[in-house]
């Protein structure tokens, strides 16, 4: 059996993928996304050497759109999974595209048309940025094939757009196709690699930040599209019509809490906090920022250095974080205690910044946990060993980044290249076993 | 000749600053340039098929794409032109992003550059020469340098996947510093109940050779094909007499003061590693055994009942091949000697973090008790970062795992003796590994005093050793009598990493860790192929971080391994046979080892898979006879002179 299936086409995907496929396994990645890359391809630049993500991240969602070893699914998901190491039968179905893969050239002559176009808020840039019914969640995308959103298409959620579909009209390669269906395509795998990432934080359950009510309060992956010269305000730092001129960042939002039963930390706030207050400073110089925090991580490889560089450009760190962000009269204000100073203050603030932690996907694992892999407290998936992240405890089934935890992009790419390896001497075994 | 020209616009990175369109339309004005063209993603899936297309209808052949630098997307564009049927070195990159659109702002004279830049491109890929790719064979076994867990587990990943392993460790057993410690954070599961597992898999797999008490002396060759030459130090004991009974330790007159306590104990000259370490049998340290340094003493000899000294055993060299390369010579603890105002070589109960884990070990020289020199302390108090985010010793980095060991030892000391009042001076908890936050929050509901604030001294002063430290939530600086005091050192590069640096050829990072190739997306490859890097030696990380690299850079390893061949870049030195004085110049210069006089011919021989294309030699050769393929005099003047003339000359 020299096949394998890995489900979740972010970095860790990506990486585990690379990896088998180049050793001459056959990989099938199913990613439930129109598009692989995950969250890093959402960051603009990467702490800590300010690596623009989409170029570094770009070849290798293009090799593994590329690679002859790797059979790509998106818009897929597992729908079963029998049998054993070695020996596994999966049922992957395929979401209906509308837009046949074979065909689609990404012109985006269909975009264009769409009646919808510019009217419907991109997941993919947080909601900053508009899309159409039909499109792609950014340039780069892999597959660079467009997608018709069942939801928002006038034609297939209410039958009918204008005389005729004009995204159909508008398409010389006569890809569109109303008429797809959901698929179902049965493989056997060797071994499995698990690599479904993370969710963001939902900053609303921790009220006193005013998220949702406030246009001025963002989460950070919104600043991460912001300042994404590619992204929706073309990297330029715009909140609520405005350059910000104070700026306050907040730590451990919905992390080292028990408030909202997350008692972790999300190990890669601190540092993307330093990342972002360096990007807006760097973009808004005038602006006063500050962050606020209760303990610097800054623990990785060149972190601490890149903490210390943030520092002397003149953002400032105060040690507590802000407890409330309230409005007085037309002005927002932020409310908190400097631990250092053992004073609470209260400022006028035009943009604060929730660094909101990293929680367990809410959504497409029970798959997962029906195959018996366990969660931890944080609701993260485990192993039988904590010194040993990558294993299940269940035979030819490993685990690959946040989906294991938090955790940085490059410790995300080392447990998914350790997850490959384990997955390779399952591989390796059932082979010289003759199962294959 | 039909030169195509594709001006990238990556999004905005290039087109904010570049007119693309001026680019573009100027390329056509370009000698033998029949087709040009601008896009949003060059790299982009249709990007590539639109140059695929065109090579075909326009009958291109040659190509120069200007987009970004090289290092991205060379790789990617060469497989284009393979795809549309010219030879991948018919292809030349302009640089107009990071050399031109990122660090201009001024768009006329970035598109002026961008222009001479796509002028100079044309000019030299008229002369490029068409090269072929070759292919090595790979020795489907992996050498493995280090034999703590990294080492190990990376070893146990490759003999599971059906390869041979040689595993290295210069200490006489196997385990690193895990084999000291007692309890792991966070789970407080036992070292050994995690470590003898993973070793007797190891020592047992029947395609893992271990090698302890063992050097790495030489290595040759590339990727796929390396030979290694390994000296195997005696231990002057018949391992397979040797029943551990004791009795030579017992005999032995030596005591000199221990290295696996950091010189908290003294040991003989004749030790017996503890048991879960392998292999278990005595070991005579020649360097300060009696036999060899003065009077050919032999009282180990004498006493032991088995008759199993043997101080005849002589050094052994043994040639290993391997196909790959795992680096895991993880780490040593930083000497806090170095930090004069701790006093650690002064006063007697400052010790160390690990100091403290051998203390707290049940196996360990006082079977787990908690006392020095017969007295047990009341009270106990620990440093964070000593060495380490310190910028007068030299180390602004984190040691990623003294936080967690302070909080397990301060746990393991409150439960094993609930009166020790303990304080915690620390900087910022650092508590970020799975389970670590919880973990610590546990801790502090345990009675233990964590205190924010960097310690400047520790004096003696009525027989105690004093802390002096600032409270930075009450702003004062604060005086405190102590019993113990526990500095949590940091980690550092371990000896010898400049032996295995000049070795393997690695480099180090500012941190002296030795260095991955990239930091973000590949963490574990070095710059040299085939050789990788697992563990600590890479930088400061907890067993379940160490353990993940070690996998990876198992599968790393496995890649060419599996593959069972390996790519040779045909960029690389050719010597001109004719014009070659024999004058060897360029062997002297090579850093890799890849030039070899033929002593026959008095000519000098490239090895193509070792060579790495750098320049050096024909930059070297005082008569031109060695050059780089592609780019060779003629190749690089073409774009100078093009770059010379004022707007790219038309
Ligand atoms: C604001 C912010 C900024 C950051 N900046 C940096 C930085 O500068 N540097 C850095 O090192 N790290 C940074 N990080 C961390 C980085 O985002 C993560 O390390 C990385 O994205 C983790 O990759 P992953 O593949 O594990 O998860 P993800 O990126 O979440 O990818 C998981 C993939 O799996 C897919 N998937 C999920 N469930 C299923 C399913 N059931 N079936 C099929 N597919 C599924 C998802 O659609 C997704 O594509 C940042 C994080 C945030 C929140
Ligand atoms: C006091 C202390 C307590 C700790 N407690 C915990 C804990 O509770 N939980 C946890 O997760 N982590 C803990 N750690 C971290 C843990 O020790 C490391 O993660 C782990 O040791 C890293 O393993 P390694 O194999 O990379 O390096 P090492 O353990 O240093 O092993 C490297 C091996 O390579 C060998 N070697 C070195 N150079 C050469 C050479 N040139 N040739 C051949 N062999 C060579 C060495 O002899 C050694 O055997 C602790 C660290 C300290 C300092
Ligand atoms: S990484 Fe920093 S900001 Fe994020 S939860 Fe941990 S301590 Fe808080
Ligand atoms: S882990 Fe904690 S004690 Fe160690 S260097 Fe980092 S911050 Fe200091």
């Amino acid at each position: 059996m020299k096949e394998v299936l890995v489900i979740g086409a972010g970095i860790a995907g990506i990486q585990a993928s690379l990896d088998m496929a180049d050793a001459g396994f056959t990989v099938h990645l199913v990613e439930k996304e129109a598009t692989v890359g995950g969250h890093m391809a959402q960051t603009d630049k990467v702490f800590p050497t300010l690596d623009c993500s989409s170029c570094i991240l770009t070849p290798k969602m293009v090799s593994v759109g590329q690679h002859p070893n790797i059979r790509l699914y998106t818009l897929s998901e597992v729908g079963k999974i029998e049998g054993e190491a070695g020996n596994f039968t999966i049922e992957v179905i395929r979401h209906p595209r509308y837009v046949d893969e074979s065909k689609c050239t990404g012109c985006g002559a269909c975009a264009e048309a769409c009646v919808m176009k510019g009217r419907i808020k991109n997941a993919f840039d947080m909601g900053i940025g508009k899309r159409g019914a039909v499109y792609i969640p950014f340039p780069q995308a892999v597959p660079l094939k467009y997608t018709i959103d069942p939801e928002t298409c006038l034609t297939l959620s209410r039958g009918k757009c204008k005389k005729g579909p004009p995204c159909k009209l508008a398409c010389a390669a006569e890809a569109i196709n109303f008429e797809d269906t959901e698929k179902t395509v049965t493989l056997r795998v060797g071994a499995i690699v698990i690599a479904t990432g993370y969710d963001p934080f939902d900053p609303k359950l921790k009220p006193e930040y005013g998220y949702g009510k406030y246009p001025e309060v963002l989460t950070a992956l919104e600043v991460e599209r912001l300042c994404s010269a590619s992204g929706p305000t073309l990297g330029e730092i715009i909140v609520n019509g405005k350059k910000p001129t104070k700026v306050f960042f907040i730590h451990c939002v919905g992390s080292r809490d028990h408030t909202v039963d997350n008692l972790y930390c999300s190990r890669v706030c601190c540092m993307f906090t330093a990342k972002q207050a360096h990007l807006v400073k760097d973009k808004v110089p005038d602006a006063k920022v500050t962050v606020t925090y209760i303990d610097i991580r800054a623990f990785g490889k060149g972190y601490e250095e890149f903490y210390n560089r943030v520092q002397s450009e003149g953002i400032i760190y105060r040690r507590g974080v802000i407890s409330e962000v309230f409005k007085k009269g037309d002005k927002l204000f932020v409310r908190g205690e400097d631990t250092l100073l053992g004073e609470t203050y209260e400022e006028v603030a035009d943009m604060v910044v929730l660094a909101a932690g990293l929680v367990q996907r809410k959504e497409g694992l029970e798959i997962i946990r029906k195959l018996g892999v366990q969660t931890g407290e944080d609701r993260f998936f485990t192993g039988p060993s904590p010194l040993d992240p990558v294993e299940t405890g269940l035979p030819g089934i490993f685990l690959a980044g946040c989906c294991v935890g938090p955790k940085d992009i490059p410790d995300t790419v080392v447990q998914a290249s350790g997850a490959a390896s384990r997955a390779m001497s399952v591989l390796a075994a059932a082979t010289s076993g003759g199962n294959g | 000749m039909r030169i195509g020209v594709y001006v990238c616009h990556c999004g905005t990175n290039i087109a904010a600053t570049v007119d693309v369109a001026a680019v573009r339309d100027y390329a056509k004005t370009l000698p033998d340039v029949v087709h040009a063209r601008d896009y949003q993603y060059m790299c982009s899936d249709p990007g590539q098929e639109m140059v695929r297309e065109d090579i075909i209808e326009y009958h291109l052949d040659r190509v120069v794409i200007a987009a970004c630098s090289p290092r991205m997307h060379e790789g990617t564009f060469r497989k284009v032109m393979e795809k549309g049927g010219i030879n991948a070195y018919f292809f030349e990159e302009a640089n107009i992003r990071e050399q031109c659109s990122w660090v201009h702002s001024d768009r006329e004279v970035a598109t002026g550059k961008a222009k001479e830049l796509v002028a100079a491109a044309v000019s030299r890929v008229h002369l490029q020469e068409a090269l072929q790719e070759k292919e090595a064979s790979v020795i489907p076994a992996a050498l493995v340098i280090g034999g703590g867990i990294a080492g190990m587990t990376a070893a146990k990943d490759l003999a599971e996947s059906g390869f041979r392993v040689t595993l290295v460790e210069r200490k006489p057993a196997l385990g690193g510093h895990v084999a000291k410690w007692t309890t792991t954070f966070p789970h407080m599961m036992e070292a050994q109940e995690f470590l003898t597992p993973l070793r007797e898999k190891v020592t047992a797999h029947p395609l893992i050779d271990v090698m302890t008490h063992a050097d790495l002396v030489d290595l040759q060759g590339f990727v796929g094909n390396y030979e290694a030459r390994v000296r195997i130090n005696p231990v002057f004991v018949d391992g397979d007499a040797c029943t551990r009974c004791g009795k030579c330790v017992e005999a032995c007159p030596v005591n000199l003061p221990d290295e696996e306590t950091w010189f908290l104990t003294q040991r003989k000259a004749v030790v017996l590693p503890p048991p879960p370490l392998y292999p278990d049998t005595a070991v005579i340290d020649a360097e300060h055994c009696r036999h060899f340094t003065e009077d050919a003493c032999h009282a180990c000899a004498d006493a032991c009942p088995e008759q199993a000294i043997r101080f005849d055993n002589a050094v052994a060299e043994k040639t290993v091949t391997a196909g790959a390369v795992i680096v895991a010579t993880g780490y040593e603890l930083f000497d806090p000697v170095r930090k004069p105002e701790l006093n650690y070589d002064k006063i007697p109960t400052v010790i160390t973090g690990p100091q403290l884990e051998r203390l707290l070990d049940k196996n360990g020289p006082t079977n787990g008790e908690l006392v020095l020199d017969g007295r047990r302390p009341e009270k106990i108090t620990f440093i964070h970062c000593v060495g380490s985010r310190d910028e007068t010793v030299g180390n602004l980095y984190c040691s990623r795992v003294c936080c967690m060991f302070t909080a397990k030892q301060a746990r393991v000391v409150r439960e094993r003796y609930p009166d020790t009042r303990i304080r915690v001076c620390y900087m910022d908890m650092r508590t970020f590994c799975r389970g670590c936050e919880e973990f610590y929050n546990d801790v502090q509901h345990m009675g233990i005093y964590y205190t924010r604030g960097m310690v400047s001294e520790v004096f003696l002063r009525n027989g105690h050793p004093v802390v002096r430290f600032e409270d930075t939530f009450l702003g004062e600086v604060m005086e405190e009598e102590t019993d113990w005091v526990v500095l949590a050192v940091g980690m550092e590069p371990p000896e010898g990493s400049d032996e295995i640096q000049n070795l393997l050829k690695l480099s180090r990072s500012a941190d002296g860790f030795f260095l991955e190739a990239h930091p973000k997306l590949r963490p574990v490859d070095t710059d040299t192929d085939g050789i990788f890097l697992a563990g600590c030696c890479q930088g400061p990380r907890d067993i379940a971080d160490t353990v993940s690299s070690a996998h990876a850079a198992a599968s790393r390893a496995a890649i060419p391994l599996f593959a069972g061949k390996v790519a040779i870049d045909p960029i690389v030195a050719e010597v001109d046979t004719e014009v070659c004085a024999g004058c060897a110049l360029c062997e002297e210069v090579c850093v890799y080892g890849a030039l070899k006089l033929d002593e026959r011919l008095k000519k000098m021989t490239v090895n193509e898979a070792v060579c790495k294309g750098c320049g050096a030699c024909s930059a070297t050769c005082p008569s031109s006879a060695i050059k780089l393929k592609n780019f060779k005099n003629n190749q690089l003047l073409a774009q100078i002179d093009a770059l010379c003339v004022k707007g790219g000359g038309a």
